[in-house]
């Protein structure tokens, strides 16, 4: 029997920097897949840099569905309750839409709930 | 006339203006962004120096394993290498690195590299194979903003990036043998002298570095 794979939407802001912003694009992600690497194997470049869970540069906002984010390095419950999602680390667990591009709004997020990296990046 | 008034003119500075830098508006003219490059030179040598740090606790719990010590020692003091070849370019960015040594740890681009809680060979090798692949991530990211706008801090990415990467497949070498009995090798071994830094030492931009 085959891994069970989901639907992944992905929406790409129009202002981000990107090709394919102003897109939808919609991607299979396996349950075992992170969703970072399932895009980019699908040509969709998205931006990424530890690739481990915790610089942020991945985050994303979570519009409908539920990931696994166990794997990442620095993920906090006010993370979840925002609904913001680190996709380098990120597993499906059921279908789901997100919106790409997120790190300013990560950061502005964990800044306001005093986590890292704080305030320091915003300048 | 203009031309004689502004003799020494560059772009939009003012002759003698020191408010402003040549050497960051000419990335500028070619599409780079200098104070995005800079904060995220920041972040990257905040990774180089928290991994000096902790792979100095790595390499003490490696006792009786003296050659994965001695190649620990290698990577540990080449990071320490990255930290002071790029920290002068955050400078002429015009920026600074942070006051506070808690927030340039916590904006590092990569985990810390904490010792295992069962510190085994397997374990503290594991760790430092994932911090080196971090680091290839967080450089090549540097190259990939910096190749067509701004080639000094290009230079200093991919000559950190050459290093990162010999790290990467001695770690591959030790971990493959220690935990899987494979052999897998590096194809190179460790320096002369355990910091060597061959590419970012080969032309420092200061005495330190
Ligand atoms: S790329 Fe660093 S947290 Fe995802």
């Amino acid at each position: 029997m085959g891994e069970t794979t989901y639907s992944v939407e992905i929406v790409v802001p129009e202002d981000a920097d990107s090709e394919r912003a102003g897109e939808v694009v919609e991607i299979e992600v396996g349950e075992e897949e992170y969703v970072l690497a399932a895009a980019r194997n699908e040509g969709l470049w998205l931006p990424a840099d530890c690739q481990q869970g915790w610089c942020t540069t991945c985050a994303a906002e979570l519009l409908e569905g539920e990931v696994d984010q166990s794997d990442a390095k620095r993920y906090y419950e006010v993370d979840d309750d925002e609904d913001m999602t680190l996709i380098c680390t990120a597993k499906p667990r059921s279908d789901l839409r997100i919106r790409s591009h997120q790190h300013r709004e990560m950061l502005e997020h964990r800044a306001e709930y005093d986590k890292p990296p704080g305030k320091s990046k915003l300048g | 006339m203009a031309s004689e008034e502004k003799q020494h003119g560059s772009g939009s500075v003012e002759p003698g203006d020191t408010s402003q830098r040549v050497g960051m508006e000419v990335i500028r003219e070619r599409g780079g962004d200098p104070e995005e490059i800079r904060e995220k030179l920041i972040d990257a040598i905040g990774a180089e120096f928290t991994t000096y740090y902790y792979y100095t606790n790595l390499r003490t719990h490696l006792a009786g394993n003296e050659d994965y010590k001695e190649i620990t020692e290698d990577a540990r003091l080449e990071d320490r290498a990255h930290f002071e070849l790029v920290m002068p370019r955050v400078y002429e960015l015009d920026g600074m690195i942070p006051n506070d040594i808690r927030d340039f740890a916590d904006r590092a681009s990569c985990p810390d590299a904490n010792l295992p809680e069962d510190p085994t060979p397997e374990n503290i090798l594991e760790v430092l194979l994932e911090a080196e692949r971090c680091a290839i991530r967080t450089w090549s990211e540097v190259c990939d903003m910096t190749r067509e706008c701004d080639p000094r801090t290009y230079d200093m990415a991919q000559r950190i990036l050459q290093e990162e990467m010999d790290h990467e497949a001695w770690f591959i070498e030790l971990l493959s043998m220690e935990r899987d009995g494979e052999v897998n090798p590096a194809g190179h071994f460790v320096r002369g002298e355990p910091g060597d830094a061959p590419y970012s030492k080969n032309n420092p931009f200061n005495e330190s570095a």
